[in-house]
């Protein structure tokens, strides 16, 4: 006699038992992550130091973007020059690092050279991804320490290059090239697998048709590899370029001698202008936030015009009708 | 059956949602559980207002300490002290309870960080939650931070009063008094400083055989640029006078006749002199270009890079930890030493200064009255317990009779030293400070930022002098935009 009961109960939903499990997510998700983001918000139009409860309006954002008395100029100074160290640091270890690892993946994944130990190859370099930035910095501040005691300056003034140590960690050149060194080396590994699975999912029998049609391997690359890669092009290019805005403990960590004043100036990027003013006896939040705030809307607006760039309008029009059809544009419609 | 099922899943939602809320249940217990104990913090922190401002004479001081008195609880469990020199807490601790068997077990520090850098932030989120802390450990560079009625008491509210730190050495009471003169902080321990120096590159290069000659040659600035020079061009560039920079600074600071920041100004007084005084040092050898704190610091004695460190009293005690320790090789706690083990001396220098120390604290949240009170007297006022801790720790008590004492008999022997008496020496130094009117609380800040960019313009990372100033200003500028900065 189902079928006489009403129409209402004769499916139950489960559905919003579902909402009940995912619930702790959201509750800690809307504490730990949502709240402090609103916070940081809030924080940014507030005072520093002893004036933190004083609400300033667009004060921060004045000073940092534009200057005018000593300590507003000192500030923007000091965020005008945080913001170039980020974009050199970033550039100088973003690229030799893709190059380096699309070279490994195509390398690792051609069919017709075929690699031995290919997995070997893959976890060595994944390797120092594995190791903390801490113990990295530590390492690479003894092999390039400033003075005698330094293993390279050493080295060098054994073998009579150099007759003075190298101040490589105070030297602005020569200690970016070294950060950018440890970023390179830390994350062409990451970015390596990345590309390898990327061009493991392109279609094997579009190599088979280029090699029987006869096309070079450089035919092949640019014509076939790299424009099917694009997607997982993308996104490592926005993922990096996120993490490089971010980037903090390598170039916080490299300097010689103690406390926050030591961390050397070329090295100082936004994340560690933000870390080094709310880290202060009383702390700037203001300037922190508002810092903050500017390099969230950067990162915005930046990964926005990276894949506008990247995606012709064909491309997103092709992305928005063929999403459930196409593995790629499902990709692409993803971001 | 349908009814069932449905009656499952919202059990187990329930369950499910039932173990996020004894989760909260379990903290809601422990913050009721010491709300108790926060109001008897409230009405502690509310006696504390009386403070006066205007500027006082003595019995107007000691009226203003007596009336600043807040009521303390004596019911606490245990005496617990905040700290980031837990080694050293140890042995003060040991030594208290060995000598007041009712109190074994029932002191504890609590380690707050490594550095005092690291505890002067750390105290503050470890204060606002609701862990127990008694007493405060602090350091000269960043004391006035703490010595407000929001973290800390009046001594007097102990019943110590001022008068019982007459033989204390008197800079030390003059950091431990907070802005409106209130005594808030008491020392066990002096740091006054000296020159320490290898004998046999000083008789080399400057033919001195003892102390006394050596001090002879760098009693004064003048003195000790031209011994720099002596040894520089007899060693050829090989040997510097001194280690390091910063440690270079640490001596000249006690040049200083005003406070780094004087009417909400950043007073700059004889900076620009050290920097001078740092680049042609550094161009010239007499400094190398070592940093503290890091390996190459204990090499440079090691292979005679730097003929002598600027070092104070914890830095020269006759244990296996100490800094002169590790300058002079010391491996495997003693147990085998570099060629120069006890090959150093020490004299008083260009000038007498202090480095380092640190300072003892009632915390608002004291709940110890008794304890706390016997255990600040014992080591900041009975003159014969010092005495006994000078002696068994090495440590320079802030006693002048019982440092006196000590000297007299004559009985110190500093094994790093070669048998010599430290303290003979730097008692001398320690009556010799002034630190009047010198702290505030933007120094350990100030100093930071001024070390770096001396370093930056004598290694040549800035190029001229007027660039090292004006990256020293602009630093404090966005460290402290609330100065005045016209």
């Amino acid at each position: 006699m189902q079928s006489l009961k009403p129409q209402g109960r004769k499916s139950i939903s489960y559905a919003k038992y579902g909402y009940f499990f995912i619930l702790p997510f959201f509750i800690v998700y809307v504490f730990f992550m949502i709240y402090p983001l609103i916070n940081t918000f809030r924080l940014s139009l507030y005072g520093n130091g002893g004036s933190a409860d004083t609400m300033v309006g667009f004060q921060n954002f004045k000073w940092i973007l534009f200057g005018g008395s000593r300590p507003a100029k000192a500030i923007h100074e000091e965020f005008i020059r945080s913001l170039g160290n980020t974009v050199i640091l970033w550039v100088g270890n973003f690229v030799p690092q893709i190059i380096l690892s699309l070279l490994l993946a195509v390398w690792f994944t051609d069919s017709k050279v075929k690699i031995k130990g290919t997995g070997a190859f893959k976890v060595i370099m994944y390797m120092p991804n594995i190791i903390t930035a801490t113990s990295v910095c530590g390492l690479f501040l003894i092999l390039f320490g400033n003075t005698k005691y330094g293993a390279v300056n050493a080295m060098l003034l054994d073998m009579g290059t150099i007759t003075e140590p190298v101040r490589f960690v105070d030297n602005v050149t020569s200690s970016r090239i070294i950060v950018m060194f440890i970023q390179t080396w830390m994350w062409f590994g990451n970015t390596m697998i990345l590309l390898m699975s990327g061009i493991m999912g392109i279609d094997l029998s579009l190599f088979e048709a280029a090699s029987i049609d006869g096309a070079s391997s450089g035919q092949v690359f640019f014509k076939i590899t790299l424009p099917l890669l694009k997607p997982i092009f993308l996104y490592v290019l926005i993922t990096s370029m996120i993490g490089g805005l971010q980037m903090y403990d390598v170039p916080y960590l490299f300097h010689e001698g103690a406390g926050q004043d030591a961390i050397r100036k070329q090295l100082e990027t936004v994340a560690v202008f933000v870390y080094k003013h709310f880290h202060l006896t009383s702390p700037n939040y203001g300037y922190s936030a508002a810092a903050s705030v500017i390099l969230f809307f950067i990162t915005g607006i930046l990964g926005l015009l990276v894949y506008r760039f990247n995606t012709s309008s064909d491309d997103r029009a092709a992305a928005k009708s063929n999403r459930k059809k196409s593995k790629n544009s499902k990709l692409l419609g993803g971001f | 059956m349908k009814n069932l099922k449905k009656k499952l899943a919202l059990l187990a939602a329930l369950a499910c949602a039932g173990t996020m809320l004894a989760g909260c249940g379990g903290g809601d217990d422990t913050t009721g559980g010491d709300t108790a104990e926060g109001g008897d913090n409230a009405a502690v922190d509310n006696g504390g207002d009386s403070a006066e401002t205007t500027t006082m004479n003595e019995e107007e001081q000691a009226a203003a300490n007596e009336a600043a008195a807040v009521e303390l609880a004596d019911d606490g469990d245990k005496l617990t002290i905040l700290c980031w020199t837990g080694d050293d807490l140890n042995g003060m601790i040991d030594m208290f309870c060995s000598e007041n068997p009712d109190y074994a077990g029932k002191v504890e520090w609590v380690q707050q960080g490594t550095a005092g850098g690291e505890a002067r932030e750390q105290y503050k989120q470890y204060l606002s939650g609701d862990g127990d802390a008694d007493l405060l450990v602090l350091e000269a560079d960043w004391i006035l931070e703490y010595l407000t009625d929001e973290y800390t008491v009046p001594l007097s509210s102990l019943g110590i009063d001022k008068s019982a730190y007459n033989d204390a050495y008197p800079y030390t009471v003059a950091i431990g008094t907070d802005e409106q003169g209130i005594l808030r902080g008491a020392t066990w321990q002096a740091a006054p400083g000296g020159f320490v120096y290898r004998t046999d590159l000083a008789e080399q290069y400057l033919g001195v055989k003892t102390p006394e000659e050596m001090q002879d040659k760098i009693g004064d600035w003048s003195k000790f640029e031209e011994a720099a020079k002596t040894v520089a061009e007899a060693s050829e560039g090989k040997t510097a006078m001194t280690a390091t920079l910063g440690g270079l600074w640490q001596v000249y600071q006690a040049n200083r006749t005003q406070p780094w920041v004087k009417d909400n100004k950043l007073v700059l007084d004889n900076a620009e002199g050290f920097i001078d005084l740092a680049k042609s040092y550094y161009d010239n050898k007499y400094v190398t270009d070592g940093t503290q704190w890091n390996d190459g610091w204990y090499a440079l004695g090691q292979d005679g890079s730097a003929l002598g460190y600027f070092l104070s009293t914890w830095g020269v005690k006759d244990t296996t930890a100490s800094v002169l320790a590790n300058v002079e090789g010391c491996k495997d706690n003693g147990a085998s030493w570099a060629d120069n083990h006890g090959l150093y001396n020490i004299c008083i220098g260009p000038q007498n200064y202090f480095w380092g120390g640190s300072w003892l604290a009632v915390s608002t949240k004291c709940d110890n009255k008794t304890i706390a009170t016997d255990f600040v007297n014992f080591f900041t006022t009975n003159k014969d317990t010092m005495q006994k801790y000078a002696e068994t720790s090495g440590d320079f008590v802030n006693n002048k009779a019982a440092m006196d004492a000590i000297v007299a008999a004559g009985t110190n022997s500093n094994s790093l030293l070669g048998g010599q008496d430290q303290f003979a020496v730097l008692a001398e130094a320690a009556n010799g400070i002034n630190m009047d009117g010198l702290i505030t609380k933007y120094d350990s800040a100030v100093k930071s930022s001024f070390n770096t960019a001396v370093t930056d313009y004598a290694t040549g990372v800035t190029a001229s002098k007027d660039d090292a100033l004006n990256a020293f200003q602009d630093d404090i500028a966005s460290k402290y935009p609330e100065l005045n900065w016209d």
